[in-house]
């Protein structure tokens, strides 16, 4: 074996450096940029038909979907029916009612019935005096 | 002289601990029921807590200390639904004549895979995140209280309707608050499966990371399911409860995108502001509305 040990030793050096950046870009980990995932396309705003029907025809009510209004009567009757259009998700949506009733007067129900995307009826109730602040699920 | 006085003071130190003595011993091996035992038992009860808010009682083993004060207990409150493993042993090795409570075993329910082998189903021990079941546990600690002390039963009636109140406005607030946000984007991914009886009273699916722990890593099929989950269901959060396998999660973060929502507290009460069930409820449920809207 013939040369300097020292440059033996620098070529092999050489030839491992050389070697090092490909092996680096094959092992690296993966730098995938950190992108927040695509949101999940909105459920299409869909018309639904509601109808509420009270035992004591309250003072106003507001009807609400995600913090939006949706429904808003200050001189409301006993029996109502409004055509709404919101995103009603396969899994259903969750409507808020608020409620003042008239002063003096003892527990009064609402009926509420839903009228889906796809023409099924649903029926859920509640109950309240004074003021009522609650949330009723469809389906 | 002498005599007369110290009879007087040895008469005054007993009617001053008197009190103490008369307190119904309560001993609680869940967070949850130490609180509710305090709130329904008031001055009447002098309750110990045996597993403390922060610790993680699946793995709290009591020490020798807990079984002689568990000894000496009137009334044992026990999570039940296999959380605490080692009741067998408590039952064996105080030889209690205290009534042991199992309050968990007082409503249905849910199943959920085992985390030490994942082909066995089991009774999921969560059953505080369904605040009805929490009602029927303030009820069942009122009546074994009433038991025990008849005499004080008005008082325990008194103080467990009063809780029982902050309960129903408690699930109102939550109705409430979780109407903000899209029944079709209540999905948890959460690195503990904790949470079901949460997802059954307010309509989320839950995707629990099993094996985020350092001691338990997940198959990278695990890894890579869930990853498929949060990209095709556009799921914006993952819910850790604890970050002890920073790997899984850079992985998730890094492939996905999605952000890392602070702690939920999945096991029991926890400091400050979730040192209390209602406060502890509330810190969830808003931040899993902050994170998912």
């Amino acid at each position: 074996m013939r040369g300097s040990p020292l440059v033996r030793a620098l070529l092999a050096f050489l030839i491992i450096a050389s070697l090092g950046w490909p092996l680096w870009q094959l092992t690296r980990p993966e730098e995938a940029a950190a992108t927040a995932p695509a949101p999940a396309a909105a459920p299409e705003k869909k018309a639904i038909e509601l109808h509420l029907t009270f035992t004591t025809v309250p003072k106003s009510f507001v009807v609400r979907h995600l913090e939006n209004d949706v429904w808003k009567e200050t001189a409301p009757q006993a029996d109502m029916d409004k055509s709404v259009t919101l995103e009603y998700p396969p899994e259903g949506v969750d409507l808020q009612f608020h409620i003042e009733w008239p002063a003096d007067v003892p527990v009064s129900a609402m009926r509420a019935q839903l009228t889906d995307p796809v023409g099924d009826t649903h029926d859920k109730s509640l109950w309240g005096k004074g003021t009522t602040d609650d949330v009723l699920t469809f389906p | 002289m002498k005599t007369f006085l110290l009879s007087l003071a040895a008469l005054l130190a007993i009617a001053a601990s008197a009190p103490a003595a008369d307190k119904i011993r309560v001993s609680s091996f869940s967070t949850i029921l130490t609180e509710i035992a305090q709130l329904v038992g008031g001055d009447r009860v002098d309750v110990t807590g045996h597993v403390k808010p922060g610790i993680d009682p699946h793995e709290f083993e009591p020490k020798p200390e807990d079984l002689k004060i568990i000894g000496n207990a009137q009334l044992v409150l026990l999570s039940a639904k296999h959380m605490e493993s080692y009741v067998g042993k408590l039952k064996e090795a105080t030889g209690t004549k205290g009534n042991l409570v199992e309050v968990g075993d007082n409503f249905a329910s849910l199943k959920m895979k085992s985390e030490k082998d994942p082909d066995k189903v089991i009774e999921d021990p969560h059953w505080w995140h369904s605040i009805a079941n929490t009602e029927k546990a303030v009820k069942v600690v009122r009546d074994e209280l009433t038991k025990i002390s008849p005499a004080d039963g008005k008082t325990f009636a008194d103080n467990a309707a009063n809780y029982l109140a902050k309960l129903d406005e408690l699930q109102k607030w939550v109705k409430s608050e979780l109407a903000k946000l899209p029944r079709d984007k209540r999905k948890l991914v959460t690195s503990h499966d904790a949470f079901q009886y949460f997802a059954r009273d307010n309509g989320f699916t839950i995707y629990p990371i099993e094996g985020i722990s350092s001691a338990d890593q997940p198959s990278s099929k695990k890894v890579g399911d869930i990853i498929s989950v949060i990209k095709s269901q556009g799921v914006k959060a993952i819910f850790p409860e604890s970050i002890e396998n920073p790997k899984v999660l850079q992985e998730i973060t890094r492939e996905t995108g999605v952000k890392t929502a602070p702690e939920l507290y999945a096991d029991g009460l926890g400091e400050g502001d979730a040192s209390t069930y209602i406060g502890m409820y509330k810190h969830n449920v808003t931040t899993i509305v902050d994170a998912l809207k």
